[in-house]
């Protein structure tokens, strides 16, 4: 009886379903899948033993050096919200790559960004896509950027403590939240709110960004100021730097608006505008 | 960086606080005489107190010997006058290149801290991206290039050195030293 | 431990906590030049340890005519230091009826800084000096650090204020604004400095330098500021 009422009492877009709600958990746990076993170092404190191996900041000779340094900052608007990044990965002074895409693209409509350790923002946010997959097959709709965030809050929790550094935001518009943006980071945080500025030229970008931040800019208004904030931070941050990656998140999905190279963009503000009057131009003594 | 009957000298321009650019027009060369060259890397304080001192002292070696002061000479100044502080150093390690006044033959050296000298004959190569610049250097530097030549090779060197480089760039100054002619440029490296 | 620890002090102590620094990266060190003057500000907030002991300190001294000196830094340093600057740039000033340029005291404050470096009691001082040439009527603004690193800048910070008003700075100074436009650009930075520092640094004192002289300029502090 009681799987009778359980049969009729579902919501109508699963009664057609072939399998069981516990059929699907089922396979979803059997499919070989990103796994969460990690394998821990053979020593007492691991994370311990990590963070003396790797945090550079401490210890500037530690023997692993993990990528970070970065800016990246998102903002709402009244269309929606923007999505900007640099592109550059540093290992202590080294530049280790100026063509990072830092912008994860979660799925056509959710966008993620990283700061922090590179590997560690690829590889969750990439889980994340797939949780949020698993979400829409099991329910049928799409995930809202509110639960989509909290599953990456929750999981980094579950790590506290154990080394994972990433300060990331979720961006996504849904017909339910309107356009929807929130910061995790591995402490656990996890925020609602307007604009975020992450990583280590982070305040160079919130001083360009909230200095003429208004909710109703216009796209092209919008994509200027996020751009020019990027630009801001990598001039003056030495482990930002690289090509600006710019993104509007819609209602019906993220549009990409470019890679562009920092350095031609940053001559044509110079020259054309008469920003950044502390970099000479000609040799004059 | 040694050409034939020329030398080449070049820096780039950021004082910065770690990761705070502070300044983009910081020199980081020096000119001691009309061939004589000092460039000067490590803590910004000692950039500046090195190269005050080193102008008083040439001052001094020519009001005394009513001549210039060769490169050789000076280098055995910095030397001696780095090691005085041998146990409270100058956090500098500078470089010197120069055309020897009599004979015209390019001259460049360059020190540690404490004022070791190490000759070259190729190049010498200082500061925060060292280990950039010698793979610039090694491959793209080969003897007797002319002004131009070096002009190019020191330039590209320089810049791609930084660019590989989270903490040097924002801009550059190329010296080339020929017998009767010092050519300033400046470059505009990239700005991030 | 320490020698005397061992529950018999030799002293009495009132436990003033007198040690506890206010954290010198939290005061506002601000300077701009435009077309023909220099504009120097500094928080009014005085902070030692979790208390704001005066709200509406001074952190700038004048040099001379056509010379003023902002300072940050470790408490006590930064006065003396500063005091004792004024004081010889008073005394050359006296001597030879004349005053030194701005360029000419940023390098005498610079050597005075470098010497102290090295010293055994060095002075923990940042300074923003800016001023008009008085020959040339140029307005320069130097940068220096406790280290006595010296930069002559446009427009130049100290503390965590660097973090945040360069950027903006970099995007709307140009060498030849007006005063006007130079106090509307130091309004632009107190406004973010308000909405993102976590700490109330009582508003700025702002002091413009032209060729005639000194004057400190009426600032509104009270402006109510909108975070995003």
């Amino acid at each position: 009886m009681d799987t009778l009422v359980a049969r009729y009492s579902r919501p109508k877009y699963q009664q057609n379903e072939v399998f069981s709600e516990q059929e699907q958990q089922d396979l979803a746990d059997a499919v070989p899948s990103l796994s969460l076993k990690f394998i821990m170092p053979p020593v007492a404190h691991p994370s311990a033993w990590l963070r003396a191996a790797t945090d550079d900041r401490s210890n500037p000779s530690c023997p692993i050096k993990i990528a970070h340094g970065t800016t990246t900052l998102a903002f709402r608007f009244q269309h929606g919200i923007i999505v900007a990044t640099d592109s550059r990965a540093t290992a202590g002074n080294w530049i280790a790559s100026q063509t990072v895409k830092k912008v994860i693209e979660i799925n056509s409509d959710l966008l993620g960004t990283m700061a922090g350790g590179a590997a560690d923002c690829q590889y969750w946010l990439a889980w994340l896509g797939m949780q949020c997959r698993l979400h829409e097959l099991r329910h049928k709709r799409r995930i809202s950027v509110a639960a989509a965030s909290k599953i990456l809050a929750n999981l980094v929790y579950q790590y506290k403590g154990m080394g994972l550094s990433m300060g990331t935001m979720c961006a996504g518009v849904t017909k339910e939240e309107g356009p929807a943006l929130y910061y995790i980071d591995s402490d656990g945080t996890r925020l609602a709110g307007n604009l975020f500025c992450v990583g280590s030229g982070q305040t160079f970008a919130y001083g360009v960004l909230d200095a003429e931040y208004r909710y109703d800019l216009s796209t092209d208004e919008a994509l200027e100021l996020g751009s020019r904030s990027i630009l801001a931070a990598t001039h003056r941050d030495a482990y930002s730097g690289g090509f600006i990656n710019l993104y509007h998140v819609r209602e019906s999905g993220w549009e990409k608006h470019g890679f562009t190279d920092t350095n031609p963009v940053f001559w044509k503000t110079k020259l054309e505008k008469g920003e950044f009057s502390n970099v000479t131009s000609d040799l004059a003594e | 960086m040694v050409g034939k009957d020329c030398v080449a000298i070049a820096c780039d321009l950021r004082l910065g606080l770690q990761a705070l650019t502070v300044s983009n027009n910081f020199p980081k060369i020096f000119q001691y005489g009309d061939q004589v060259f000092l460039g000067l890397t490590g803590l910004a304080t000692d950039v500046s107190t090195v190269s005050d001192l080193f102008r008083y002292k040439v001052n001094m070696y020519r009001l005394r010997e009513e001549r210039h002061i060769a490169p050789r000479t000076f280098a055995n100044l910095v030397s001696s006058s780095l090691y005085e502080r041998r146990f409270g150093p100058y956090f500098v390690s500078p470089v010197v290149a120069g055309l020897e006044p009599k004979t015209g033959q390019p001259f460049i050296c360059g020190f540690d801290s404490i004022g070791c000298i190490d000759f070259a004959k190729d190049f010498i190569v200082s500061g925060t991206a060292t280990e950039q610049l010698f793979g610039m250097c090694e491959s793209l530097w080969e003897p007797d290039m002319g002004p131009d030549a070096l002009f190019e090779t020191i330039s590209q060197a320089l810049l791609n050195a930084v660019d590989r480089d989270a903490l040097s760039g924002w801009g550059a100054h190329v010296y080339i030293v020929e017998k009767d002619k010092v050519t300033k440029r400046l470059l505009k490296g990239r700005q991030d | 431990m320490a020698p005397h620890s061992n529950g018999t002090s030799p002293h009495w102590s009132l436990k003033s906590g007198v040690h506890q620094q206010g954290c010198p990266e939290l005061q506002v060190l601000l300077g701009i030049t435009g077309k023909d003057f220099t504009l120097i500000a500094a928080s009014k907030a005085a902070m030692r340890g979790a208390t704001i002991l005066k709200a509406a300190d001074d952190k700038t001294r004048q040099l001379n005519k056509n010379t003023l000196m902002a300072f940050s830094g470790e408490a006590g340093d930064t006065v003396q230091f500063a005091e004792y600057i004024q004081a010889n740039a008073q005394l050359y000033s006296m001597r030879n009826e004349t005053d030194l340029s701005p360029s000419a005291l940023a390098n005498f404050v610079r050597g005075e800084l470098a010497s102290s470096l090295r010293s055994r009691k060095p002075y923990n001082v940042n300074l923003l000096l800016g001023g008009v040439d008085p020959i040339t009527d140029k307005p320069s603004l130097y940068w220096l650090d406790y280290l006595a690193s010296l930069a002559p800048v446009p427009y130049a910070a100290h503390g965590y204020a660097q973090y945040y008003c360069l950027s903006i700075l970099d995007k709307h100074h140009q060498p030849d604004i007006t005063l006007e436009r130079g106090m509307e650009l130091l309004n632009l930075c107190a406004d973010e400095l308000k909405r993102r520092l976590p700490i109330d640094f009582k508003g700025l004192v702002v002091k413009a330098v032209t060729k005639d002289g000194t004057v400190e300029m009426p600032f509104d502090n009270d402006r109510i500021v909108k975070s995003a």
